[in-house]
């Protein structure tokens, strides 16, 4: 598998630029376990000025330092992410996996339910939620919600590859040469499953983060923990850019745009390879 | 046709599990709260003076009659059901009388109509880019789109929406960012209203679009740089079919069946940025009410909100599951 | 029989000399130029994956003719080529597969054609009118959202002409011809049958009535008896368009019913070629002489031989003669020079330097053992 990551890294741009911004955008994260400042903590520098020295980013009007507050922002934000995107792979995983081997009845319930979470539109239900929870809502429920809303898409990509990987000959072959299901699970299918598993994380985190980063800017979160979305929102609600104060907006989407698109070349390049068919009908440049 | 009306027979099934499960969803988050609405309101319309404990014990009543929380659980879900049934949902409590249905109706044509136009734009014009892309692989231009439409797409509706408004509300103000129309003018179907509605409409219908594309540009490449290969398209090059035909009658008819799969699938999402794309721009539709209600803390506009957004999102994925067979004569109705 | 408008009929060929179909067909064509003269062609796919270019010599090097009103059969185990000459012939090349040299050379009625140096346009234009293409798997080779009336418009309306309703009676004429019922023409090709979507396949291929018609395994995915009736419709429309037929399978048995010439591919390149009849009766080439000598017989008792080795990999075949690892009859110049499709006697062409020894002793000195001379003054026909 590491060589396949490295020949990936060497010879597929977009997955080399993907890997490239998103470690930018992981180092600036952990940079804030070296930050000077609490990110609760307001008036700790003078307010509302302009990128300079030493506020590489500028300061906010609730005198706090753009940078570091973002570094902060941008670890929340992606610790979410992982958090929704893991909680789901257990469900879409489990779901997928089941109604693609067992087939029959199970999986055309199992299907029903799934098209169901996949046409009921979530984001009223996740604000339905803000409105009963209020101040009572913290990220890791918003984590929890999001997780067992949306595991329905990628639950189909993998149910279709368990599906074919179920009927495929290699798979028969091994049972009929006495291999247990769980060795051929592990042995013959996992290199198939893993890549779409990771190229639909990817997407996920995506998802997640972008439904985070909507519902903080309208302040349906928990508005006291940094997040990106959060950050926009205290910067709306001091009319930042009315203000001439275009710092505080414009680097946090800045980087969360980094992100989003780091994440999405990564799947992207990661389907490509999964795809067989659209190695060979390149040919020779 | 009788396996059709077997078919729609199961569609429907399938629609009546959607509007189930997400009615059931409303009911349960909007009761398993530990928060009381009731208590909620009234400590919020109470905190501007003192009013007489009677009064209080009069606005609990009535409030808990509007919310529907008389009773034990059982009774206030039948109640529920019975108000999502006739699509009545009470009063507005930030618009207080007007009933939540009322503001409903008047915000839906909006957001219906912002979404069809730039759903079909984005579906029609994602799908013939990537469809090219995928035929001609050697264009640059085409590639060069790509890259475009690709690099817009996993940036989330609100943030596109927000750049556009930052750049046509601030840096160069050529295009109105809020409102559906122009505020006191006559509305009716007179040239001035129209266009000043179809003015109104394009930042919306921009960052919708421009978010959107990508998705379907690159669906449909590698649909299209796969069909490419299949026999029968081998099959029509041999024959010295021209390449117009190909390109319409071989490859594009047979991406339909797909694509049209991914359409009902993505409704959920669209009609997400939908809601939030109105509520940057101001625009009158659905979306920004909810945003408003829920500020506002009008318990009942949000509820039917939610309901009626299941409602409708499931309505439009029935309809087009309903072309489906017309599509594909290969489905098997009876699956 | 349906309009035809294009090529000017030539003095003696004329279209429907029905009397031909008692008489045998005359051994040798008459002496106008081939229907399509390849010269020196090859073809590799070449594919470039993380870096590492590969090379699948899949035809090297390869020359041949298939004259006028003649059915040529291409023989040899798979992938040996075959396919993929065949598609080169055709034309149907795309990535990664790519022709690196050599020439197709067409003559229809006066009609020429180089394929590779030619437009587009030109190429498009002598499609499905001159030269048609019968795929392997016709199974899918028909537009699935789309009746079969379709396919039939789209690939042949613009060669006949004529009105909408005038092309239909002409193709449901052609069709019960060939006995296939004119109502398939509304059906999906998902309704129809295996059977059934090859012989439309087949009467698409003609409709146009080509002077050349390519067939890739057109009967392997049938079973034996709609085989038989596929042939047999085939050998029909042959003998009644007088067009010539190319024809791969490698089922012997096929070539034997069908061809009248037969040529013998290995590892990429033509390694033996004659009439059908000396083919199976006195193949010259080893590996030839193996095929035959491996078509089981009834009756036969005696045990068969397999050849030692596999074929070789295509992407690093062997130097010299692709065959020299596995050949019984091996000589040191076999691994050194590759052996030219020399002209034995007239109509008979062997690629082998055991029956064709080498033009120039200039190679290094050979030994030559008593063994390996009475071999080669052995009568051919000895199976081994």
């Amino acid at each position: 598998m590491w060589k396949v990551l490295r020949d990936l890294l060497r010879h597929n741009r977009g997955f080399a630029i993907g890997v490239a911004l998103l470690s930018f955008v992981l180092a600036i994260a952990l940079l804030s376990f070296v930050s000077p400042y609490s990110p609760l903590d307001s008036y700790v520098v003078p307010p509302d000025l302009p990128p300079c020295w030493p506020y590489v980013l500028g300061t906010t009007s609730r005198g706090q330092d753009v940078f570091w507050t973002l570094t902060f922002a941008i670890r929340n934000t992606l610790l979410f992410g992982f958090l929704v995107a893991l909680l789901s792979r257990l469900l879409s995983l489990t779901i997928g996996l089941v109604a693609g081997y067992a087939g029959g009845v199970v999986d055309r319930a199992l299907m029903s339910l799934n098209d169901t979470f996949i046409v009921i539109p979530l984001f009223p239900i996740l604000v339905l939620f803000y409105f009963v929870m209020r101040d009572r809502m913290s990220w890791v429920s918003l984590a929890l919600v999001m997780a067992c809303l949306g595991w329905a898409y990628d639950a189909r990509l993998i149910r279709s590859v368990a599906m074919s990987l179920r009927t495929r000959e290699f798979t028969e072959t091994g049972i009929f040469s006495g291999m247990s299901m769980p060795r051929i699970l592990v042995e013959e299918h996992l290199p198939y499953v893993l890549p779409i598993v990771f190229s639909t994380t990817m997407n996920n985190i995506n998802w997640s983060i972008g439904l985070e980063v909507t519902l903080s800017v309208l302040g349906f979160t928990d508005i006291n923990t940094p997040t990106i979305g959060v950050m926009i929102y205290w910067a709306n609600q001091h009319t930042a850019l009315v203000a001439g104060i275009w710092w505080w907006i414009a680097f946090p989407v800045l980087l969360v745009v980094i992100t989003f698109i780091g994440l999405f070349l990564l799947a992207v390049s990661m389907n490509e390879f999964i795809d067989p068919r659209g190695r060979l009908g390149r040919g020779a440049p | 046709m009788h396996s059709y009306a077997r078919y729609l027979l199961r569609r429907l099934g399938q629609f009546a599990l959607v509007v189930f499960i997400g009615i059931n969803l409303s009911f349960v988050i909007t009761h398993s709260t530990p928060i009381d609405p009731v208590e909620q309101t009234i400590s919020a319309a109470t905190s501007f003076g003192s009013t007489s404990p009677e009064a209080i014990a009069m606005m609990r009543q009535s409030l808990r009659e509007l919310y529907g929380l008389q009773g034990g659980i059982g009774e206030q879900y039948l109640a529920f059901w019975k108000r999502v049934a006739v699509f009545d949902f009470g009063p507005s409590l930030s618009a207080f009388p007007t009933p939540v249905s009322d503001l409903i109706w008047r915000a839906l044509p909006w957001t219906a109509g912002l979404l069809f136009v730039s759903t079909t734009i984005t579906w029609v014009v994602g799908n013939l880019l990537g469809g090219l892309a995928g035929y001609l692989r050697d264009s640059r231009a085409l590639r060069f789109a790509g890259v475009l439409v690709m690099g817009f797409h996993p940036i989330p509706y609100y943030i596109v929406a927000f750049v556009l408004l930052i750049v046509f509300g601030y840096l160069w103000p050529v295009l109105p960012i809020t409102g559906g129309a122009q505020m006191n003018m006559a509305r009716g179907f007179n040239t001035s209203f129209v266009l000043s509605v179809l003015q109104h409409s394009i930042l919306p219908v921009l960052s919708l679009v421009m978010v959107g594309l990508g998705g379907w540009f690159m669906g449909m490449r590698s649909l299209v740089s796969n069909i490419v290969n299949e026999d029968y398209v081998v099959y029509a090059e041999l024959g010295g079919v021209a390449p117009s035909k190909i390109l319409g009658a071989y490859v594009m008819r047979n991406t339909l069946v797909p694509q049209v799969t991914g359409l009902a699938m993505s409704l959920g999402g669209i009609f997400n940025g939908a809601i939030i794309t109105e509520q940057v721009f101001g625009y009158p539709g659905i979306g920004s009410l909810l945003v408003d209600a829920v500020h506002a803390g009008d318990y009942s506009l949000v509820l039917g909100l939610t309901s009626v957004s299941i409602v409708a999102v499931s309505v439009a994925v029935l309809l087009i599951d309903m072309l489906y067979p017309f599509l594909d004569p290969r489905v098997k109705l009876a699956n | 029989m349906g309009m035809h408008p294009g090529t000017p009929g030539q003095p003696g060929h004329s279209r429907n000399q029905r009397d031909e179909l008692r008489e045998p067909r005359p051994a040798t064509a008459a002496i106008d130029a081939p229907v399509v003269d390849v010269t020196n062609l090859r073809a590799w796919y070449v594919t470039r994956q993380f870096g590492v270019q590969r090379e699948v010599r899949a035809v090297d090097d390869v020359s041949l003719q298939v004259r006028r009103n003649e059915i040529y059969g291409l023989a040899g185990e798979s992938s040996c080529g075959k396919s993929t000459l065949i598609k080169t012939i055709a034309g149907a090349v795309r990535p990664p597969l790519e022709v690196l040299g050599g020439s197709v050379l067409f003559d229809f009625h006066g009609e020429h054609l180089d394929l590779y140096r030619s437009p587009p346009a030109a190429r498009a234009a002598i499609r499905w009118k001159h030269l048609s293409y019968v795929m392997q798997g016709s199974m899918s080779v028909l537009n699935p959202v789309r009746r079969v009336r379709h396919s039939f418009v789209d690939f042949a309306y613009r060669h006949i002409g004529g009105s909408i309703a005038d092309f239909e009676n002409t193709v449901r004429a052609h069709l019960e011809r060939l006995q296939l019922r004119p109502g398939v023409l509304e059906a999906y090709p998902h309704e129809l049958s295996g059977g059934m979507r090859q012989r439309v396949a087949i009467a698409l291929a003609t409709v146009c009535r080509p002077e050349l018609i390519i067939a890739d395994e057109p009967t392997t995915a049938l079973d034996v008896i709609v085989q038989k009736g596929v042939l047999g419709m085939i050998r029909e429309v042959q003998r009644e368009l007088q067009s010539s037929l190319l024809f791969v399978t490698h089922d012997m048995a096929v070539h034997a019913y069908l061809c009248d010439r037969l040529g013998v591919m290995y590892a990429g390149r033509l390694i033996e070629e004659a009439p059908t009849a000396d083919i199976f009766r006195a193949p010259l080439h080893p590996y030839t002489r193996h095929l035959i000598a491996s078509l089981p017989r009834i009756g036969q008792a005696a045990r068969m031989d397999a050849l030692k080795g596999a074929p070789p990999n295509l992407a690093a075949p062997p130097a010299g003669c692709r065959f020299h690892p596995r050949c019984p009859l091996a000589m040191e110049v076999c691994s050194q020079q590759v052996p030219p499709l020399e002209t034995l006697t007239p109509g008979h062409r062997v690629a082998c330097f055991a029956v064709t020894p080498p033009a120039t002793p200039a190679s290094a000195p050979v030994s030559v053992s008593p063994t390996q001379v009475s071999t080669r003054a052995a009568p051919p026909g000895d199976s081994r």
